[in-house]
């Protein structure tokens, strides 16, 4: 549905992206994901045929960003970084303005603007001013017209800036349940965010891709071996414990805490190491340990993120 | 077309919804009012709108500009201007829209100045030949002055700038064309002459003249102001 090709964007002399390929099938709800100024916002703007590439081509539905640039616009949905609107509008006036810059006739346009109303709860708010809305229903008038013309695209750049949690949490809910009939890109500099709305995450640095993958492949990858947390009661055994746990097979290193006669072990399993859950608590077993807590941690996105862009900002 | 058009419309309905707006208009009608009541209103004076005619012309220099600063630069400022952008609207569009819904308010601001004829036929029978040909002069200046306004607001984002620029630029031009002839000799200042909006004006509109080669001078004004607006705008995306 969109390809970008061998993206390379220059601002004078400064590379905001360099060579970015990058490819969405229909229906994927894609997660651009970086620091700011990675360059998301750019390869976002190349997309919607707002800036034109360097090098390379972007396209949505076989229709290029810059020849057929009108023929992508139909196509896309697009809610820019900053939620631009203009203030001294109504809600519903802004929205069949923006249904006439599609090109809806009459019946469709007032059919198009009450459906988005209902989609984004705008009810209440349809005949105040743009200008006097709270920030969190400023970014559903935003989505509203993103959606107006039911574009079979929709990208959001940075849909969830500036709002507050519970907004946050609605504004998530809204863009799941978009998801099902929308390809669907969103930029983010906050992890979570992309964790729970996306199929997919792209992560971005220094204008270029540095992972590509599901979030149980990223997961996986970010990869520092997963840890083991244990908390037993040992009595007087608690060095022998901790050396029963160091002599399992796949056990790299184990660190240990005590207080109030408890025990807590945080375990480091060897890479490629298998589950050591059973091993463990087959070990409480044998020994008749009081045991209050066992359970894995796997490697987070977040310390992958951190590391990438870290790496990204080092070289 | 119907794009365009929908721009227009949400210029005009800007103005009215923003202070500067009444701003503007209040001071239009104040000034031209008093225009009317000083030149027009005397008795023993011939039943013209002339003198109105002559002076609107001088006012329009630094009342257009404040119509047409914020078209452009307004949505430079405030970022609007990506998701209009993003729409399926050409950069002509978009640039024709907005001419034509500061044209549109620039008519009803006109619109009450209506009233100063039908004054005059209170009191006496006025040519309506002239001043018919007297509104279009005004309508012709105003367009051509709101599309180099037009031009202004879509190369600096600043509005106060896109303003003065525009005042600057039409003093310029009418101290070049209008002024500085009589002090040339010829071929320059006949060359001078005919570029000049004053003389296009006095001689023809305000005189109840229309003539076709004064349409073609303000038609073409305004397409070259228009497209170069157009060529601005498409630019910012190369940079």
């Amino acid at each position: 549905m969109i390809v970008i090709d061998h993206l390379t964007k220059c601002y004078g002399s400064f590379r905001a992206v360099a060579d970015v390929s990058l490819s969405v099938p229909k229906g994927q709800v894609l997660g651009l994901l970086g620091p700011n100024g990675a360059g998301k916002t750019t390869i976002i703007r190349v997309m919607t045929g707002y800036l034109p590439p360097t090098v390379g081509s972007a396209s949505v539905d076989g229709f290029d960003s810059v020849t057929q640039s009108s023929e992508v616009r139909r196509r896309l949905g697009y809610l820019p970084e900053s939620n631009p609107l203009y203030g001294e509008m109504r809600v519903i006036e802004y929205l069949h303005f923006r249904g006439r810059l599609f090109g809806l006739a009459r019946q469709a346009r007032d059919a198009a603007v009450e459906r988005v109303i209902e989609r984004c709860w705008l009810r209440e708010m349809r005949r105040r001013q743009i200008g006097r809305l709270s920030k969190g229903y400023r970014q559903r008038v935003g989505l509203a017209a993103a959606m107006l013309h039911n574009p079979p695209v929709l990208v959001l750049d940075e849909p969830t800036s500036g709002l507050d949690p519970i907004q946050i949490r609605e504004t998530r809910h809204l863009i799941r349940e978009l998801a099902g009939d929308h390809t669907m890109i969103l930029s983010s500099h906050i992890l979570p965010e992309v964790e729970v709305t996306c199929d997919r995450i792209v992560i971005i640095a220094r204008g270029a891709i540095r992972a590509d993958g599901t979030v149980e492949q990223l997961r996986r990858k970010g990869g520092d071996a997963p840890r083991y947390v244990l908390e037993v009661r040992p009595g007087g055994e608690g060095p022998a414990v901790r050396q029963a746990i160091s002599a399992l097979p796949g056990v790299a290193a184990v660190t240990e805490a005590a207080r109030d006669g408890w025990m807590r072990f945080e375990i480091t399993a060897a890479s490629g190491a298998a589950d050591l859950r059973e091993s463990l608590g087959a070990l409480v077993g044998d020994r008749r340990l009081p045991c209050r807590e066992l359970h894995r941690e796997s490697g987070s996105l977040e310390q992958l993120f951190v590391r990438i862009t870290s790496e990204a900002e080092a070289a | 077309m119907k794009q365009t058009l929908a721009i227009a419309r949400r210029e005009l309905f800007a103005y009215f919804s923003t202070a500067v707006g009444y701003v503007v208009l209040a001071l239009f009608l104040l000034m031209s009012g008093l225009l009317f009541a000083l030149t027009v209103l005397h008795t023993g004076v011939e039943a013209t709108m002339r003198p109105f005619f002559d002076l609107s012309f001088f006012l329009l220099l630094f009342i257009a500009p404040a119509i047409s600063m914020r078209l452009i630069s307004e949505e430079m400022r405030l970022g609007t201007i990506e998701s209009l952008m993003t729409c399926p609207v050409s950069d002509a569009q978009v640039v024709i829209g907005k001419w034509l819904g500061a044209v549109a308010f620039f008519l009803a601001m006109l619109a009450p100045t209506l009233l100063y004829p039908l004054v005059l036929e209170w009191y006496s029978s006025p040519d309506y030949g002239s001043i018919f040909a007297g509104y279009a002069g005004l309508v012709c200046i105003g367009a051509l002055y709101l599309a180099l306004g037009t031009l202004a607001s879509s190369i600096w984002p600043s509005q106060v700038l896109a303003y003065l620029v525009a005042v600057f630029f039409w003093l310029l031009f009418v101290g070049l064309t209008s002024w500085l002839p009589r002090y040339l000799g010829d071929p320059w200042s006949a060359i001078l002459f005919r570029m000049s909006i004053e003389q296009r004006y006095g001689n023809d509109f305000a005189k109840g003249v229309i003539d076709t080669s004064t349409i073609i001078y303000f038609l073409s004004g305004i397409v070259l102001f228009l497209t170069a607006a157009v060529k601005i705008v498409e630019s910012r995306r190369w940079r």
